[in-house]
């Protein structure tokens, strides 16, 4: 665990280098210890595949304050609080067409058929890393390395909502119109977000997520 | 009650922000330019943080169906009441029927437009502000439009009030940015950097027309990255002012929409220079200067006092 600046009211806690469940574990439990604390002075925190990253009140604490805060609490708890239980999402997709445009490039880029990319992405139970970069949008690991393919450079300005892409070790589904700069291979019908009814998201970090192909 | 008659390039109502759901991707959407909402607060008589008009871009109208006091801030503008001018960042008394006209907006990019009255919206995970992309919060979701009628309730009776000129900020091009180092400063060779942030050699951006309330792309010679790392990184938490470099190795300045990037972070525009991010328009030069963190929080300090002492700036007017 390791502590640093971002900008003057943020603390970046680095846990890992990798997209790895064991970090993903450490993320997760000191993300919902610092919930635990429901400290004022944490304006919010974001949990991610291998960081948390607090904003705090400029006018309530500083770095230092908050950091000695945070590791004091740790190590006098005698036991951190549990986590709360992952729940397993089913996820129905349609690949490839016009729901997955993205599907015949990682195609030709790893060199498997489309059939093969489906059995591969719809074989693995992944984990939700993180949520965001816009409400709702659950970051999934790890993808097989046999499908792994790189952003687009230049981000599309457009995707519908469901939209299901790949990068790098990663999967995700965009739950709203928006830019995208990763691969899309299919589309789910699953609504994501409710701007009406708490906690809004349909996942929390460490849920469980299986596509199934329709 | 009031009407959208002209919404200029892109209008919607905004306050100080959504906060504690970052966890679950839900960013701030508050409004950019947040000393001038503070003004406008306070020059329309409200302690708390009361929904405010966002508007970039002239020609803009709106017509008063009933009597309220209201205010302008943010960018310079040429306004009138009834083709009367009215002064900006002093609150004026509008009467049922009048129409509030801005024609021109002289400097900077985004003013803000607010009423004694409390606009009857209601708050979405906390919030007035609207969140565009997802269609939620503010009105019905939405930027506003012509015809669009918004009523009032909880009237704040006040005196008119003003903000003496030499409190009103500079906002014109070019904009010199201060930064922090960000975590991926060292994705990027020590000449690019340079180039980055450097005095003498620095680039003078131009501010790109895919400018939105989402990120400020900035156009000029790219940075290259150091052959050995990857341009994504693994996805990660951001805050507003974060200044991303893609694979495109053209800067884009996070505002307040975005809660994880996914690109390399090469620096932090200062919390002191946030407000002025607001006011970046296409066109537009921009230069970045590197600062240290304690250099920074001095500046935060100075900007806060400014923020804080609004309470006394403000003058009533006789």
């Amino acid at each position: 665990m390791n502590f640093s600046r971002y900008g003057e009211d943020g603390i970046r806690i680095l846990f890992g280098d990798v997209i790895d469940l064991d970090v993903h574990e450490r993320v997760r439990h000191f993300f919902f210890f610092i919930k635990s604390l429901q400290r004022e002075e944490v304006i919010d925190i974001i949990p991610s595949f291998r960081s948390c990253l607090i904003y705090f009140d400029l006018q309530q604490t500083t770095f230092e304050r908050l950091s000695s805060l945070i590791m004091e609490k740790m190590q006098t708890s005698s036991s951190l609080p549990v986590p709360p239980d992952p729940f397993i999402h089913e996820i129905p997709v349609r690949y490839g067409g016009e729901c997955g445009p993205d599907l015949a490039f990682v195609s030709s880029h790893t060199g498997l058929s489309e059939n093969e990319i489906i059995d591969i992405h719809t074989g693995i139970t992944y984990t939700v890393f993180a949520i965001g970069f816009i409400p709702g949008f659950p970051y999934l690991g790890i993808l097989d390395p046999r499908i792994q393919v790189p952003r687009l450079e230049t981000p599309r300005v457009r995707v519908p909502e469901g939209s299901v892409g790949i990068a790098q070790r990663q999967t995700g589904i965009y739950p709203f119109q928006s830019p995208a700069g990763w691969r899309i291979i299919g589309l789910t019908e699953v609504s994501l977000f409710n701007d009406r009814k708490e906690p809004y998201s349909l996942m929390k970090i460490g849920d469980r997520v299986k596509f199934v192909k329709v | 009650m009031i009407e959208i008659i002209h919404p200029g390039w892109l209008s919607c109502i905004v306050d100080r922000g959504r906060y504690g759901y970052a966890a679950v991707g839900i960013p701030p959407s508050s409004a950019l330019d947040l000393y001038a909402y503070k003004a406008l607060n306070l020059l329309t008589g409200h302690e708390e943080d009361a929904p405010v008009l966002e508007v970039m871009g002239a020609p803009f109208s709106l017509k008063f169906h009933e009597e309220i006091l209201c205010a302008i801030t943010g960018a310079k503008v040429q306004a009138t009441l009834n083709e009367q001018l009215i002064k900006p960042w002093t609150s004026f008394r509008a009467t049922a029927g009048s129409l509030l006209q801005i024609k021109e907006v002289m400097e900077g990019f985004r003013f803000y437009v607010g009423f004694s009255g409390i606009m009857t919206l209601e708050k979405i995970i906390g919030s007035f502000t609207t969140n565009i992309e997802c269609q939620f919060g503010g009105y019905q979701g939405r930027t506003l439009a012509c015809g669009d009628l918004l009523h009032f309730s909880e009237w704040k009776e006040t005196d008119r009030h003003s903000l003496p000129e030499r409190e009103i900020p500079v906002m014109h091009s070019p904009h010199r940015l201060r930064v922090v180092e960000g975590p991926e400063i060292h994705y990027f060779a020590d000449e690019s950097v340079k180039r980055f942030v450097d005095r003498e050699s620095r680039i003078i951006y131009d501010v790109s027309s895919k400018t939105n309330r989402t990120g400020i792309r900035l156009e000029g010679p790219p940075l290259s990255f150091r052959e050995e790392v990857e341009k994504s990184i693994i996805s990660e938490g951001i805050l507003p002012g974060t200044v991303q470099i893609p694979g495109d190795g053209l800067p884009i300045i996070m505002l307040y929409e975005r809660t994880i990037g996914g690109y390399a972070r090469i620096a932090m525009v200062v919390k002191a220079d946030h407000d002025r991010l607001a006011h970046l328009k296409p066109g537009d030069y921009v230069l970045f200067e590197m600062v240290s963190l304690e250099e920074a929080e001095k500046l935060w300090e100075g900007k806060q006092k400014s923020i804080t002492s609004l309470n006394k700036t403000v003058r009533r007017l006789s």
